[in-house]
């Protein structure tokens, strides 16, 4: 088989997992069609809520930027943070000294 | 198993090598401490010739003439020739990389208006 | 004569003729630069695709330049090869496939992206000498002709960076990049000639045959271990990564990304054929191990906090080169014992293999659909994107298949080989597959991140303007998902007709070293 895959631990088959993937996609589809479909279309029942107010017309006005997604992971991290920045300093000769630092580290490491 | 170089050389042979060790290290160390670019630039120009120094000693023999049948003169002995291959293609590699970061110095000093490494850090983080 | 004894040699003659074709070349239109661009990278791929199925049964190619006869390693009375000879084997050949399926998708992508610039000279020229520097560097068999052809990508690849010298930033990353990159360099042709004293010989085969234990071995191989993992990436080696890849023009950034493949198979090379007996079993696994995880965590961790699209990636490329660097290590590990080979060391190698030839498809992928989010919209930062799902569907869709694929979600190709890594890595001990998932968690964070900035949310009224990419663009995007829709689909035909033979040429060094050497 093609897409049959024995990794020596266990197998991998992608059309198999298709299979269930299909299947499952069918049921939520299902369950979806159990909703409500007696709101009424074009009117206010159908517009974006906003906290109740007015939705703006440029969307660049109510979007959310990508540097505030992970805000709680980056604050709970800042410690590592802080220090990664430190490292990531920018500068070309303390980039220089990483590397000579880690080639002598490795070639002692192999003399062992 | 051919016999190594190094074991045919005598101990005031080796102090070449010792020469190319301290080389490199100096090298390195100018690369790491100096702040001036084209500071950096001699020292990978140093770097380079340290090395090529150390290709060349490779291929010496005690008494040797040059590697061309029929231009070495009494005598069956002649040095090895692949190293001195090796040096030449070494040192052009060398000027091209050394012409091309002057050329990235310029380009550094008209946008950024300083030759300091401390003040060349726009990408971080 | 007989054209297909020549393949190694076209391979890399191709590329170098396009590159010192084209000062010669008069003006060109630019139609004629389109179809010499396409033409010469198209026959590139032929010859590699060529190349790659000879390989398949697990011959070794061998062709010796500047011989009497192109087949003859050793010339009379000689124990040891003296000519430059390429050497290729099935684990070989599949880089080389990757250099060259990534070449052609980046020209026909440059085609639309590079045509508002100038210096089509100059670009043509650079990229095809770094095409022919990478190709050089897999398919070598001689020590000093890597660094020649390790050069020759590098020089071309400082160029490309700094393409755009208007921009500050291209320029900076270019010095940084090229700095580190020489002492890199100089201190691999030091290790090239302390073999050479030591052995009176450079080329792969011989060396492997001859290679002893003693300190100066030693020196070299971790030397040389060390150069070629900054080449490739690991992590406190890695700065260069994410500048110069966010900076480069993503044509070459996506060409970039194979480069570091092509250091990646030397360090295999190295570890695996050339000194197996020093590197099996020890500390030089674990050194490679031990780099993988850093390079994987700490990788990922920096590209989390990223809002600069290709930065992010750039990030993304260290953590992924993590993967194969563990899977490598621990296969390293395994070969020191011949049960553990059977147990999990074969397991870890494919596993790596695959990762890697996976890689080079979604990661390109995803640097080309970055440089049309560029194109199309004038910035990097995620912060000012949003919305584009509806201009630009194509685009969208193929980021969606390689973000899933380089995230690990089934089906694609990234979940199976991550998978292998696990299962192998699991046999050394539980932590390793532990940081792997985390790892691989943190990724699909990430990305879903870029899909939700750049893709999703409300229409911004400064983008209304914004339409799909040309049509060249979208064919290079296409060629790659091409690829990763196939690896992940039929992820048992590579196995068993790819990864096992390119498994079975690194675990029996002996082959490599017999077809150089003869019957040893």
């Amino acid at each position: 088989m093609w897409s049959q895959l024995d990794t020596g631990f266990g197998h991998w088959n992608v059309f198999v997992w298709l299979f269930f993937f299909v299947i499952i996609s069918a049921f939520a589809l299902w369950v979806r069609s159990l909703g409500r479909m007696d709101y009424k279309r074009s009117t206010e029942q159908d517009e974006i809520f906003w906290s109740g107010n007015e939705v703006p017309e440029d969307g660049a006005d109510f979007s959310v930027p990508a540097s505030s997604s992970y805000w709680g992971f980056r604050v709970a991290m800042e410690p590592l943070y802080n220090l990664l920045n430190r490292f990531h300093n920018g500068n070309a000769s303390d980039y220089a000294g990483y590397f000579i630092v880690t080639v002598a580290s490795i070639g002692v490491l192999v003399l062992i | 198993m051919t016999a190594s170089i190094a074991e045919k050389m005598d101990w005031l042979g080796n102090a070449s090598y010792v020469v190319v060790a301290l080389l490199v290290i100096m090298a390195l160390y100018t690369i790491i401490t100096q702040k001036n670019l084209l500071k950096i630039c001699v020292a990978l120009a140093v770097l380079g010739s340290s090395v090529n120094l150390f290709l060349v000693l490779l291929g010496y023999r005690d008494g040797g003439s040059i590697p061309i049948y029929h231009m070495k003169g009494a005598g069956d002995l002649m040095v090895l020739p692949t190293p001195q291959c090796l040096t030449l293609t070494a040192i052009v590699i060398a000027l091209a990389t050394t012409a091309l970061m002057l050329s990235l110095i310029i380009l550094i000093h008209k946008h950024y208006g300083t030759l300091d490494i401390d003040e060349i850090r726009r990408l971080r983080g | 004569m007989n054209l297909s004894d020549h393949l190694p040699a076209f391979l890399v003659m191709i590329p170098l003729l396009g590159a010192f074709l084209t000062p010669f070349a008069g003006s060109f239109n630019r139609g004629t630069r389109n179809a010499f661009f396409v033409t010469f990278s198209g026959l590139t791929l032929l010859t590699a695709i060529a190349l790659c199925l000879s390989t398949l049964n697990g011959d070794v190619l061998v062709y010796v330049m500047g011989g009497e006869s192109f087949a003859l390693t050793l010339p009379s009375g000689m124990t040891y090869p003296v000519r430059i000879l390429f050497e290729i084997d099935a684990f070989g050949s599949l880089p080389i496939l990757c250099i060259a399926i990534a070449s052609f998708a980046g020209a026909l992508f440059s085609l639309d992206y590079m045509d508002r610039f100038s210096g089509w000279k100059r670009f043509l020229a650079l990229y095809f000498l770094m095409t022919a520097g990478a190709l050089g560097m897999c398919a070598t068999g001689d020590m000093f002709n890597f660094f020649v052809f390790v050069e020759i990508s590098s020089i071309a690849s400082f160029g490309l960076v700094a393409f755009w010298r208007d921009k500050p930033e291209a320029v900076e990353a270019s010095f940084k990049y090229m700095l580190i990159s020489q002492i890199a360099a100089m201190l691999l042709l030091l290790a090239i000639g302390t073999l050479y004293g030591r052995y009176d010989a450079v080329n792969m085969a011989a060396l492997s045959a001859m290679a002893g234990s003693g300190t100066l071995e030693r020196v070299a191989m971790g030397l040389i271990i060390a150069v070629l993992a900054f080449k490739c990436g690991s992590f406190p080696m890695h700065t260069w990564m994410p500048d110069t890849y966010a900076e480069a023009p993503s044509g070459v950034t996506c060409l970039l990304v194979t480069v570091s493949q092509a250091s990646f198979y030397g360090l295999v090379r190295v570890c695996y054929s050339i000194f197996p007996g020093l590197a099996a079993g020890g500390v030089v696994a674990w050194m490679l191990i031990a780099l993988g995880v850093m390079s994987m965590f700490f990788g990922v961790l920096m590209a989390v906090v990223q809002h600069e699209i290709k930065r992010l990636m750039g990030y993304h490329s260290i953590s992924q080169v993590g993967y194969m660097l563990l899977a490598m290590g621990v296969g390293l590990l395994a070969l020191g014992s011949p049960e553990a080979v059977e147990t999990y060391g074969r397991a870890a190698i494919r596993g790596g293999i695959f990762h890697s030839v996976n890689y080079s498809f979604y990661k390109a992928l995803l640097f080309l659909c970055a440089g049309s989010l560029y194109y199309a919209t004038g910035t990097r930062d995620l912060d000012k994107m949003g919305g584009l799902a509806r201009s630009m569907p194509w685009t969208a869709g193929m980021f969606v298949v390689a973000a899933a694929a380089i995230s690990g979600l089934p089906p694609f190709n990234g979940f199976v080989s991550k998978w292998m890594i696990y299962e192998s890595s699991f046999a050394v001990h539980p932590i390793l597959p532990a940081v792997a998932m985390i790892t691989s968690v943190l990724t699909l964070a990430s990305f879903v991140k870029v899909f939700q900035a750049a893709f999703l949310g409300p229409a911004k009224a400064k983008f209304v303007a914004v339409r799909e990419v040309p049509y060249g663009m979208l064919a290079g995007m296409a060629v790659l998902t091409v690829m990763t829709l196939l690896l992940s689909l039929f992820p048992g035909w590579f196995t068993s007709g790819f990864f096992e033979s390119a498994v079975n040429a690194l675990v029996n060094h002996q082959s490599y070293v017999r077809a150089v050497m003869g019957g040893m």
